[in-house]
């Protein structure tokens, strides 16, 4: 986001009890809030960066009040998200799997073939990525999904890599500049954030 | 049966993933998410998938918009498969069939006729406080979920509402799935029984993949 080709333009402030503080006024904006950016070449190339857990109940209203502004007509979007290796269910043990690993979902609008395996039954996608892609489904508005799994707790650059084939894709090949550079971009999106995962469950 | 449209509301968690009732490669690629309406014309028949849990506090306001939405729809009943929590069981239960029914007052004396011809059991009314010697008797449902409340609310805004429940216990719930549709297929004969033997048409029922790996991956090697 320092690169400086993308423009800060809001950000949608929540407080729940997944939240690090209870201090939100002193607490820096990226730190705690989803903040969107717009690409300065191209304003209709929105970035939504979320860092923090939107809760259950929350959900419905974040995503009225995101895409109640927008309008639907030629939206595409795609959510990228990240889970443990241990959340996906497969015949085989989870030790025998290659992780990172990419797994795809997409909305019955969206027509490109997507750039990784579709995520086989039975398993499913919780949180804000499955309530937005809900959405999606359900008000026609061609959406993917791309799913990470992957074995570390907190972000590092090699599940960060894992995400390179999207950059590819139709819809960003011609946002990305040239791929040797691309490692440099996807690097600046990282945040320190950990997976999001309930060891508990 | 096929899907005609989605139940979208705040009320559930969301969840997506792959039509978990693909036929063929070209429908395995269809998005679900956690509250789809389903219909088979043939038997006039429509029904309300849920695949997530309420939000909490969320559950009345559902039970609310469902029996709003129904009653719009001019539907004739609704029929609600159901559970209950087998240890609140008592003696005389323990000693009977697992399954159970329930009908609103306003559900019509054709179906009651039907169902008493069935000889099935109806859901016993038990002490509205356990603990207390003296309490009056009231219908429970123990782990029934929204069950109770679209009973309730079917009772208080005459809709004919039919609850088709099994007692079960916490675990592997397949069979009980598929006892309890076997109970509503006695009545509603959605699928023509083959034969006589009461196993044999049990297999008649697909199972969708997301019953799969209900315990979780495969286990690895290094463990034993």
């Amino acid at each position: 986001m320092n690169s400086g080709a993308w423009e800060e333009v809001g950000c949608a402030k929540l407080w729940n009890e997944w939240c690090r503080t209870t201090d939100t006024t002193h607490l820096s904006p990226a730190k705690s809030f989803c903040m969107f950016y717009h690409l300065k070449s191209n304003p209709s190339v929105v970035l939504c960066q979320c860092n923090c857990y939107v809760a259950e109940d929350q959900q419905y209203q974040w995503l009225e009040k995101v895409f109640g502004s927008c309008p639907k007509k030629n939206m595409q979007v795609m959510i990228l998200t990240c889970r443990h290796v241990t959340d996906y269910k497969t015949s085989e043990s989870t030790s025998s799997l290659h992780s990172p690993f990419l797994k795809a979902l997409k909305t019955q609008n969206f027509k490109e073939p997507p750039c990784c395996p579709l995520l086989e039954q039975p398993n499913i996608v919780h949180d804000l990525p499955a309530a937005v892609l809900s959405y999606c489904q359900v008000w026609k508005i061609p959406a993917v999904l791309y799913l990470c799994y992957t074995d570390v707790m907190k972000l590092d650059l090699i599940t960060v890599e894992a995400f390179r084939p999207i950059l590819s894709s139709r819809s960003l090949k011609g946002l990305v500049k040239n791929i040797p550079q691309s490692t440099e971009i996807l690097k600046k999106l990282m945040t320190t954030n950990e997976i999001q995962s309930n060891i508990y469950t | 049966m096929h899907k005609i449209g989605y139940f979208y509301t705040d009320c559930l968690v969301p969840m997506v993933g792959n039509n978990p009732y693909a036929t063929a490669e070209e429908n395995s690629t269809e998005l679900c998410i956690n509250a789809e309406v389903y219909s088979l014309p043939s038997k006039k028949l429509v029904a309300l998938q849920l695949r997530s849990i309420f939000i909490k506090y969320k559950s009345k306001p559902f039970c609310e918009k469902l029996l709003s939405w129904v009653k719009s729809s001019n539907c004739a009943k609704v029929i609600v498969l159901s559970s209950s929590h087998s240890y609140h069981r008592n003696d005389l239960q323990l000693r009977s069939t697992p399954f159970r029914y329930l009908l609103t007052p306003i559900v019509p004396k054709s179906v009651q006729n039907r169902i008493q011809s069935l000889n099935w059991e109806e859901m016993e009314k038990s002490p509205c406080i356990p603990e207390i010697d003296d309490s009056e008797f009231c219908i429970r449902i123990p782990g029934g979920g929204i069950t109770k409340t679209l009973y309730d609310e079917g009772c208080s805004k005459e809709i004919p509402v039919v609850v088709l429940l099994k007692f079960v216990s916490e675990g592997d719930n397949i069979p009980d799935a598929l006892g309890l549709v076997e109970y509503l297929n006695e009545w509603l004969q959605i699928i023509k029984p083959c034969c006589d033997d009461p196993t044999a048409s049990a297999l008649q029922w697909k199972m969708p993949s997301s019953w799969r790996l209900l315990f979780g991956s495969g286990l690895p090697p290094a463990l034993f």
